[in-house]
């Protein structure tokens, strides 16, 4: 599920980068350091959307460095167990599949693919077929998954049910 | 509460309400009813379970009969009658006890009596009679209010409450009309009995059809109940008004006369007490190990095959015990018996396997039933064993240990591991439950509830109930009780096989749980009870003892390999065949790695650890992976894509190439020039390099010259011998001749060592000055991925020139503070953000190069002070121009384009005569400013003298040329870009901004401070301050009249 939420972070910069462009730098660095990161709280940054406030620096004592409270707001993508998303096939093996759902990548176990389909690794690309091959799942396909678990950092896991387009 | 139990109270309710009915039928009182609830004097006449009763007991007095014609002795009767209801009636392995006898047959006949008497009386009874009157005269004598009023009276109470309690929610008035339910002084009281053993449901029975039999006579019972519970040996429970009334109604009871004496009253606040449920936790498991305690079988071992908790019995399998010389049947004579009971005082027939030929022989007879033979109304199985109930109380279940002999004779080896497994159960604390462990009942009343672990204590387990009404917790003992896991679910493996491994359940089976295991991508299968919930990720499987996942192992002294599995026991090793191997810990040594081996790609790229690499042949063609472990010409790698051996896969040198390359030709370059800065090899410069090569290789040895003590430390990775941080590794930082400032790589801290309390640790570095000067100091103060990073020519930028600069006056000032920057540690981190700036936001299109050399002069000393320098005071233009320029471009762009060997900042400070513009412009050679709109004069040393000198505003840029309009001849011309300089602007021009921060800019320049120009810059306030100092060499006079907006 997609939030836009006001987060915060802490900037620390060089002392080199103290001059005019200031903000510009923290803001630039606040962009590098927090977009495309992923916490198991918030979930995956996408997008900072808003720097809200850079409060005051922070020398720190005996280096010089600068730590910059920023509060900013941001879209992430957080996924939920239970949760019903859209993923793009990425691999295909006889343990399961690979996708993706955005920056999250995701297990699907041959033991959530519903029963009656099978994996067939020697038709190229390998894939997942029912029987009546009717629905083949293959990379690059669009499935519709439910997700079972998620682990913090990166990857969930998966549970599938159908869908191609 | 068992089913005798509560049968016995219902024939009692049941009665009750039979005539509840037949009253409420009557008279249709709706009061007097819930006075009757009070099991008064019940009087129903028919009972259908007394009639039951009765016949089954004039059964049993018939077979007693029998049993007295066939067999004269009164003592042989006696065990006879045992014999011939062991089925029906509790065994109690011959317990002797003769006065009993009599008295069971007395209360046949007495009950016998009671029932004929009973059947006589039809009609209302008394009682009935009587409570009729009362209601009618309730109904007569009060007049219609009067029996309003008694009614609001009755019913308001409740009212009352209920607007009491309203608001206070449903668990208050739930608790209050819990307790108006408790016994009070006005109800009747509860006396507990001696009863004889045994024999408590039987006596509250009995006490039920004595009620029945008297309600219709002179002295009715006036008791109110009995209660027999299960788990009450030797007492039952009267309740009555009076004392009298229970002595009473046990008058005669044969089996409560250890009770007729003396009777316990039951305090009222323990009423509640006895009803109490309370499971019974014999704590017997079929397969468990018992011993008799009585008769013929005493001490004898029993394996129990089932448990009828609601009987009080168990099913026992034991080896019968006997007598094959006493003779059965028809070959019995009075002789024989007469033996047999003498021998039977003298010893008891040994323990063996049924024979039925031998008991056919002695005239037994033996009739099979299925898989059973029965022989005197025991079962005995195919194999000789029998089968027979018996009671708890006959057995010894506690510590119960069968010698090795008696397994034996029971033969049951594969049964063994499971006796095994039953009998330590109870000894020791046998299950994995933990707090926060769901789980579910799977035995007793409360099979399927669910739940969660609140605590455990040895064998109990405390759990929270998930149901909607069971709001407290609730105890079990742990053998109840199993653990229950949904998909999904994130569980550690506790025992077995993949005992540490977590992993991720995709799949839930009775028993069998499979999971995807985190650390290696396999599926597993497992058994529920191993398994727990957990939410922090695998780290535990991945290390055994010494050796952790993913280390490379020696096998033998020839192979190595990499572990890519631990089980308990053994590990499984990839070797560099590519082959997994199974071997124990024993047999493997830890292969020492040297952390910077490095081998040759299929093009001679060094391949480290944890480059990544692509692979171009063999039999992992295509893919590609981070390389884990070197071993000569074998390289181990890792891929997430790969699902085998948790992704690891091993192939030769020659199979792979480094990914991205920007590596380079590092290797030979080294190998060739030795200490030449490696970037001036790098394919972007081909030409630069000899030269610049040169050049920073005479710099570098200059600079080496004074500082050589230090260098030779800095950037070691050194650890502290002495000393509180003794142990410590750290990376030095600055050292001097006694003391050397260390980084720790533990605590971000660093600190001064004395240098003779510190030992260089790993091998020095692998290749020339520059590399000891940079490897360690950047890689260790990074992460280590960014020591790719230190390989590319940026840091060379930085180096060569500054050693390099060393020889000219100019670059000695940068031995002030400004300089520092770019040789701290701290220099790495704005490399590594300066690398990641090109695929940031950035508004202004500008490169890293050229940003940052704006940021640089526009707050550099240099530019803002009068530079101390000769070249500052002799020549402002100069110093306006070359010095900061200069000052920028060689030691603070990480651009490799910025930095040529050319360079101003070497070249104007050697001595070459350049002009100071055309220094200046030198530097914009090397920078992409160019831009169209802005005005340009083309130099003097142009090839068409007509051209040069000429001023003209570009109007398009291809390539390396740029269209370039000459408003004096009113034409265009191409024109080679470096022939090119832009217009400097004076006060009050548009300009256009062509380097830095905001390249592309437009603006007016409002003034001009020293070699700073104010810009009054247009456009968007938010991406552009309004009012900018920027350089004057930032800035181009633009062509009138264009717009402004750029």
């Amino acid at each position: 599920m997609f939030y836009h939420i006001s987060l915060e972070h802490d900037i620390l910069l060089h002392p080199r980068y103290f001059g005019p462009n200031l903000y510009d730098i923290v803001k630039q660095k606040l962009y590098t350091e927090v977009e495309g990161t992923c916490t198991g709280k918030y979930g995956f940054v996408i997008a900072v959307t808003n720097i809200d406030n850079i409060g005051a620096g922070l020398i720190q004592p005996g280096q010089g460095f600068v730590v910059y409270p920023v509060k900013y707001k941001a879209i992430v993508f957080r996924p939920f167990k239970g949760e019903v998303v859209d993923a793009v096939v990425t691999q295909v093996n006889k343990v399961g599949m690979f996708a993706e759902i955005g920056p999250l990548s995701c297990f699907i176990s041959h033991h959530s693919i519903p029963a009656d389909m099978e994996h067939c690794p020697n038709v190229q690309p390998a894939c997942y077929k029912s029987k009546d091959e009717d629905v083949v799942i293959a990379v690059d396909d669009v499935i519709r998954c439910k997700i079972v678990g998620t682990r913090d950092q990166r990857s969930t896991l998966k549970y599938l049910n159908t869908t191609q387009g | 509460m068992s089913e005798v139990h509560e049968v016995a109270l219902q024939g009692v309710q049941g009665a009750v309400k039979a005539r509840l009915n037949r009253k409420e039928g009557g008279h249709g009182s709706g009061s007097e009813a819930e006075e009757d609830n009070r099991v008064e004097k019940s009087g129903s006449e028919e009972e259908p379970e007394g009639e039951d009763l009765n016949s089954e007991i004039e059964e049993d007095d018939y077979d007693e009969e029998e049993d007295e014609e066939d067999e004269g002795p009164r003592s042989k009767k006696k065990k006879k009658k045992h014999d011939r209801f062991g089925g029906f009636i509790i065994d109690e392995a011959e317990v002797d006890d003769e006065p009993e006898e009599e008295d069971e047959w007395e209360e046949g006949v007495q009950e016998i009596g009671i029932v004929s008497n009973e059947m006589d009386e039809l009609g209302p009874t008394a009682r009935e009679i009587e409570g009729r009157r009362r209601g009618n005269v309730l109904w007569d004598s009060q007049k219609e209010d009067e029996i309003e009023e008694y009614l609001r009276r009755k019913y308001a109470d409740e009212s009352i409450a209920a607007r009491h309690f309203g608001d206070g929610g449903e668990d208050m008035s739930d608790e209050i009309t819990q307790h108006t339910l408790l016994p009070s002084v006005k109800d009747p009281n509860l006396w507990m009995i001696r009863c004889r053993m045994g024999e408590e449901k039987n006596t509250a029975l009995l006490l039920m059809r004595k009620f029945i039999a008297f309600q219709n006579t002179e002295t009715p019972l006036q008791i109110k109940s009995v209660i027999s519970p299960e788990t009450v040996k030797g007492y039952i429970y009267i309740e009555a008004f009076k004392h009298a009334h229970i002595k009473q109604a046990i008058e005669g009871v044969s089996s409560l006369r250890g009770g007729y004496w003396k009777q316990k009253l039951v305090p009222i606040k323990e009423m509640t007490d006895v009803l109490r449920v309370v499971k019974v936790q014999t704590g017997l498991r079929p397969k468990q190990w018992v011993r008799l305690k009585r008769g013929i079988y005493k001490d004898d071992i029993a394996q129990v095959d089932y448990v009828d908790l609601a009987q009080n019995q168990v099913h026992l399998k034991l080896l019968p015990r006997i007598d094959y010389t006493r003779l059965r049947g028809a070959l019995r004579n009075t002789q024989s018996q007469d033996n047999d009971l003498k021998r039977k005082k003298g010893r008891r027939p040994p323990a063996k396997p049924f024979d039925s030929q031998a008991i056919r022989e002695i005239g037994g007879e033996v009739t099979s039933d299925g898989d059973f033979l029965i022989f005197e109304g025991n079962r005995y199985s195919r194999k000789g064993f029998l089968y027979k109930n018996f009671t708890m109380s006959a057995i010894v279940a506690d510590g119960v240990k069968p010698t090795l002999s008696e397994l034996e004779k029971f033969e049951e080896s594969p049964e063994g591991v499971d006796i095994e497994v039953a009998t330590t159960k109870d000894d020791a604390v046998n299950h994995t439950f933990s707090t926060g462990d769901n789980v579910e009942v799977c035995s007793g009343e409360l099979i399927n509830l669910q739940g969660k672990v609140i605590s455990v204590d040895g064998n109990m387990v405390l759990m929270m109930p998930k149901h909607e009404e069971l709001t407290e917790p609730l105890e079990f003992q742990a053998n109840e009780l199993q653990k229950y896991f949904r998909l999904g679910d994130h569980v550690k493996v506790l025992a077995g096989r993949y005992e540490g491994d977590t992993g991720l359940i995709v799949r839930v089976e009775e028993n069998r749980i499979v999971l995807f295991s985190d650390l290696t991508m396999h599926e597993l299968e497992v058994l529920p009870r191993d398994l727990q919930l957990c939410t922090d990720m695998a780290t535990g499987v991945d290390s055994l003892g010494q050796f952790q996942y993913g280390d490379l192992v020696q096998i033998d002294t020839q192979k190595v390999g990499v572990i890519v599995r631990l089980e308990r026991e053994n590990f499984h090793v990839l070797s560099m065949e590519g082959k997994v191997i199974m071997c124990k810990p024993q047999a493997l040594h830890k292969k020492k790695e040297n952390r910077n081996n490095y081998a040759l790609d299929s093009e001679n790229n060094t391949i480290q650890r944890r480059d990544m690499v692509n692979v171009i042949d063999g039999m992992h063609n295509g893919r590609k992976g981070e390389v884990k472990h070197i071993y000569r010409n074998y390289v181990f790698l890792y891929s997430n894509q790969h699902l085998e051996h948790g992704g690891i896969f091993v192939c030769k040198t020659r199979h792979i190439q480094l990914a991205g390359g920007n590596k380079g030709a590092d290797s030979l370059a080294l190998t060739n020039t030795g200490f030449m800065s490696p970037r001036i090899s790098s394919p972007m410069h081909p030409s630069g390099g000899a030269r610049g090569g040169g050049r920073g290789g005479r710099g570098g040895g200059g600079g080496m010259g004074g500082f050589r003590r230090d260098r030779e430390l800095i950037g070691k990775t050194i650890r502290i011998s002495k000393g509180p941080f003794k142990g410590n590794i750290g990376i030095v930082k600055d050292a001097t001749a006694q003391t050397a400032r260390v980084e720790l790589h533990t605590s971000c801290k660093t600190i001064s060592v004395d240098r003779g309390r510190i030992d260089i640790v790993g091998a020095p570095a692998r290749d020339g000055s520059w590399t000891s000067y940079r490897t360690p100091s950047h890689g260790g103060a990074q992460t280590p991925q960014y020591s790719l990073g230190n390989k590319t020519p940026l840091y060379e930028g930085n180096r060569t020139p500054h050693y390099g600069g060393g020889q000219t006056p100019l670059q000695d000032g940068g031995k002030t503070p400004t300089w520092d920057p770019s040789a701290t540690p701290g220099r790495p981190d704005d490399d590594n953000y300066l690398e990641d700036d090109s695929f940031t936001k950035s508004n202004a299109p500008f490169t890293p190069n050229t940003m940052y050399g704006s940021d640089r002069s526009s707050y550099s000393p240099y530019d803002s002070t009068p530079s101390p320098t000769g070249y500052n005071s002799s020549s402002s233009a100069y110093a306006a121009s070359a010095s900061p320029a200069s000052g920028v471009h060689s030691y603070g762009s990480p651009s490799p384009t910025s930095y040529s060997p050319r360079t101003p900042g070497s070249g104007s400070g050697g001595s070459s005569p350049y002009t100071p513009s055309n220094a200046g412009h030198d530097v914009l050679n090397n920078t992409e400013w160019y831009t169209t709109n802005i005005e340009v004069r083309v130099k003097e040393n142009h090839g068409d003298s007509g051209l040069a000198g000429q001023i003209g505003t570009i109007t398009g840029i291809s390539g390396s040329t740029c269209v370039l309009f000459l408003p004096m001849e009113d034409r265009c011309v191409n024109v080679e870009c470096e022939m090119l300089v832009p217009v400097r602007p004076s006060q009050g021009d548009q300009v256009k901004v062509i380097m830095g921060d905001y390249r592309e800019a437009v603006g007016e320049l409002l003034t001009i401070d020293q070699v700073e120009g104010v810009v009054k810059l247009a456009g968007d306030m938010d991406t552009v301050p309004d009012v900018q100092m920027i350089h004057l060499d930032f800035l181009a006079k633009m062509q009138r009249g264009a717009p402004l907006d750029g």
